[in-house]
């Protein structure tokens, strides 16, 4: 499997698979963001620690959501990327700690959430998406470090104060000013 | 309600990132339950997750280790129906039963599902508290201020997040109501003090230890014992 940046599909080529999924359960489209996501969201998994087959197994049944779930996923409301996220995160956190309670605080809030803020899935937002991804490149080193120690090791702010011995408030405004700065131009829209 | 103290940026990019403490993430989700400016920033930390995601290095994988779970995708896709989840998604969050002596769901496996059910122990003059075990470091407890009444000026060896659940406080960094969060950093040192009429009532998790400076206030110590 070689994926070059150059050929890195946009969300819009991600949206129309999905809408061919939702509306004709079309099995082509999903095997093709099947292909691209499973392996990531396997990586991603291994990485907050999971052994090879508990990655597998959790990979695996994020992307079964998907195709069970296609009429929750709403393009309009963020990335594909970001519903295969949120999933993968919650299905680790609900093994992890036993507390199902994770993922119906998530859905809830979901439900409760600011379907008025639904914009549509503008050249402006599709922009939005790619603008993120240089701008992750754009990071400073330790901005970059504690990104990924938080989001692919899973690490709380005091365990990554002690494994690079900085003081806690370094760490969260290491982590803010990271924020900040991939958020520019995320946050202005309205 | 519509708060106006919220969570830290560090905070939601953690939540985001699956990387708080269980009791910390009790704490975040019951405010982010009333707290729509905090979603909104949620989704963008979350969508900071997606791009990551997306954009990680591939090693290459074992050809006939994809090629098996494919195959048994492709298997599970003609078992699996889709869910009808049409009624799920456009349900009126109103239609949720508001139960006024329900605790806000996110506390529940810590402090059982009902007010009336909290069982509250003296701790120091007006001051109150319900403590949890947890088994991490990290402490969480309810603690319930009488009207009017101070807390001892405390700061921080480690982190604290505050959300209050009914009353209000006000100290050195404004006035907290029902609804509002106090993120709070490991330097702040702060004296909150209950308002007039209501008690009020505060979850709270703690990554560490409190110190308490002053002798007034080492006196008290060992009574709350946080």
């Amino acid at each position: 499997m070689s994926i070059t940046k150059a050929r890195a599909p946009d969300g819009s080529h991600w949206a129309e698979l999905m809408a061919s999924v939702t509306q004709q359960r079309d099995r082509e489209s999903f095997m093709r963001i099947y292909d691209h996501f499973a392996p990531r969201v396997r990586l991603y998994l291994k990485g907050l620690g999971l052994p090879e087959g508990q990655a597998e197994e959790l990979a695996q049944e994020t992307l079964l959501r998907l195709w069970q779930r296609a009429a929750q996923y709403d393009p309009a409301r963020g990335a594909l990327s970001t519903w295969l996220f949120r999933v993968a995160r919650n299905l680790h956190i609900d093994r992890k700690r036993r507390e199902p309670q994770w993922a119906s605080i998530e859905e809830e809030a979901d439900l409760a959430g600011d379907l008025e803020d639904t914009v549509s899935l503008s050249p402006e937002r599709l922009a939005e998406q790619a603008q993120l991804a240089s701008r992750i490149d754009r990071l400073s080193t330790v901005q970059a470090r504690v990104i990924r120690m938080s989001y692919f090791e899973a690490k709380t702010h005091s365990e990554i104060a002690h494994e690079l011995g900085m003081p806690l408030g370094t760490v969260k405004s290491h982590l803010r000013r990271a924020f900040l700065h991939l958020q520019q131009g995320v946050q202005e829209a309205p | 309600m519509t708060p106006r103290h919220h969570l830290s940026e560090a905070t939601l990019v953690s939540y985001a990132a699956g990387a708080l403490s269980p009791e910390m993430t009790a704490v975040a989700a019951t405010h982010l339950l009333d707290c729509a400016h905090c979603r909104r920033l949620l989704t963008s930390a979350e969508s900071v997750g997606g791009a990551l995601l997306e954009r990680q290095q591939l090693l290459h994988a074992p050809a006939d280790r994809h090629a098996r779970l494919r195959q048994d995708m492709l298997s599970q896709l003609d078992r699996l129906p889709p869910q009808d989840t049409a009624a799920e998604i456009t349900a009126p969050p109103a239609g949720k039963p508001s139960d006024p002596d329900r605790l806000p769901l996110p506390l529940q496996p810590y402090f059982g599902p009902n007010w009336s059910g909290l069982r509250w122990k003296w701790a120091a003059p007006g001051l109150h508290i319900v403590r949890t075990a947890t088994p991490g470091p990290d402490k969480l407890i309810m603690l319930k201020v009488a009207p009017g009444r101070a807390m001892p000026v405390h700061s921080h060896q480690g982190s604290e997040l505050t959300q209050i659940l009914r009353g209000a406080y006000d100290d050195a960094l404004g006035h907290f109501a029902s609804g509002d969060a106090a993120d709070l950093d490991h330097d702040t040192r702060h004296q909150p003090v209950a308002a007039s009429g209501v008690p009020c009532v505060c979850v709270a998790a703690l990554d560490a230890p409190l110190s308490f400076p002053g002798w007034l206030a080492r006196k008290l110590q060992p009574l709350v014992q946080l």
